[in-house]
């Protein structure tokens, strides 16, 4: 029989959880992924910030607009032939009074493989449903709620921007380079229509994707022998009550509460 | 750091650079074409330019184009063994992008990239806009300077008029310590053809790196 019982209102929850997103802290991730047609080697950090608690009876918890934000420090290589055609110097023929005329060869320029560092950040929102799960380890009682299914990631208005950053990245890179000056606009363009913002977002969603699919969120942390009372002498021990079965769910009665019952005994 | 990647040297040659000299005397000349510098190591000149006078040859200057190729080990000229005529030019380039800088090492002292003495030049296409500076090297006095200009490119037809521009080339002829025109303007990608009439031995070297690899003859010391 229970015989502690607390429940919170949606109200409620939305404090609770929303103190216990904040304790999450800030998560990273390192690795390579395709940027459009390059390899991206990335740095991402982010962190969950806000969303608003709907609790569905009788076990869900869904919370709409979850945010994450963050922030990725991205390099990449670009095989300058791969996008640009072969330029080459014509013959170039000069008189050299009393002498006669001296001509150097065509001359076909490679272009060279380029790295570039990108920075930025944004946010990504999703409505995600969490079930209830409830668990008890190590002697303490757990309840946290865990993700079960996740909506599209809806990137921020910022992600659009992304490209333009890495055009703005490009640039200057492709001024240091002999000759491309003048084909500096194609070859931007032609850079930045590779990837394309189909290439940003299925370079980052598979990056963030598990940061939010993967989230759990503390909710009850307790040791099942759960001190009632501390000690107040030497003939006064601490009153310990053992907490026998924790259980937690969504009731709707006028409203939806998320509603936890926890069975003790002496 | 330079803010301009671009530089000119004729004692270490890279792809968009020539190096043309003309054999006045008949003769057999060896030679070797090696990293820059790297002649002080080498002694060896596997490379042969026979020049003849035979009595029928014509008054016209005949020009012989050897490309040098770069296999990752050494540089070769695709023909090591050429016969030429007495007044004739032979012309080196190495277009490979990955060959090192390099000169060509003959065994008379006016056969050499390194120290262009007489009827000998240098051409250098221009990559990049900026204003370069060049002076010789080896502290002979002359020098002058290069405005490259980036040209207005921003329609199919202008690009088109910047690419039929770039066959144009820009002369200037250095004798006994001084350089005509000392200035030019060129737009880039273009060309400029230093020709070295006569001299004791100079070098087309941009200014920026006159204290880089230049033992003895500038304000850098060593040790």
């Amino acid at each position: 029989m229970a015989e502690i019982i607390a429940a919170v209102d949606e109200g409620g929850a939305n404090t609770l959880l929303g103190d216990a997103i904040q304790t999450i802290g800030t998560q990273s991730k390192s690795g390579s992924g395709s940027l459009g047609p390059f390899t991206a080697s990335y740095n991402l950090t982010g962190h969950f910030t806000n969303g608003t608690v709907d609790l569905i009876a009788p076990g869900t918890v869904r919370i709409d607009q979850l945010r994450f934000d963050w922030n990725v420090d991205l390099s990449f290589q670009i095989d300058l032939n791969s996008f640009l055609p072969h330029f080459c110097l014509p013959q170039v023929c000069v008189d050299i009074p009393c002498v006669g005329t001296v001509c150097t060869p065509k001359i076909c320029v490679s272009w060279p493989t380029i790295t570039v560092p990108v920075s930025f950040g944004d946010f990504v929102e999703a409505t995600a449903d969490f079930g209830i799960d409830v668990s008890l380890n190590g002697g303490n009682w757990k309840v946290q709620i865990v993700v079960q299914n996740v909506s599209q990631l809806q990137f921020g208005p910022g992600t659009a921007g992304i490209l333009a950053l890495i055009g703005a990245a490009i640039t200057p890179i492709l001024l240091a380079i002999p000759f491309i000056g003048p084909f500096l606009a194609i070859a931007v363009d032609t850079i930045l229509l590779a990837i394309g913002i189909a290439g940003v977002t299925g370079f980052l969603g598979p990056i963030i994707s598990p940061f939010i699919s993967g989230l759990k969120i503390p909710v009850y942390n307790q040791a099942k022998h759960f001190q009632v009372l501390p000690a107040a002498g030497p003939n006064d021990p601490a009153v310990f009550v053992e907490l026998d079965a924790v259980t937690a769910g969504i009731q709707h009665s006028d409203e939806d509460e998320l509603v936890l019952s926890v069975d003790i005994s002496p | 750091m330079f803010d301009n990647l671009d530089t000119i040297d004729s004692r270490a040659l890279r792809p968009t650079d020539c190096y043309g000299q003309r054999f006045m005397r008949p003769g057999t000349y060896h030679y070797h074409v090696l990293p820059s510098g790297g002649q002080h190591i080498n002694r060896e000149r596997p490379y042969v330019v026979r020049v003849s006078d035979p009595k029928d040859k014509g008054p016209a200057m005949q020009q012989l184009t050897l490309m040098v190729a770069w296999n990752g080990r050494e540089l070769r000229p695709d023909k090591i063994d050429v016969s030429v005529n007495t007044g004739d030019l032979v012309v080196w380039n190495c277009p490979h992008p990955a060959a090192p800088p390099y000169e060509v090492a003959g065994d008379k002292d006016f056969f050499n990239s390194a120290r262009l003495v007489n009827e000998c030049g240098f051409s250098h296409a221009f990559g990049l806009p900026g204003t370069y500076r060049w002076a010789d090297a080896f502290g002979s006095g002359v020098g002058g300077t290069v405005h490259v200009l980036a040209p207005r490119c921003r329609t199919p037809a202008e690009l088109a008029q910047w690419q039929s521009d770039l066959a144009r080339a820009t002369v200037v002829m250095i004798s006994h310590g001084k350089a005509e025109p000392a200035h030019v303007e060129i737009a880039t990608g273009q060309t400029v053809y230093f020709a070295i009439v006569a001299g004791k031995g100079i070098s087309v070297t941009d200014t920026r790196l006159h204290t880089i690899g230049n033992c003895g003859h500038t304000a850098t010391t060593v040790g």
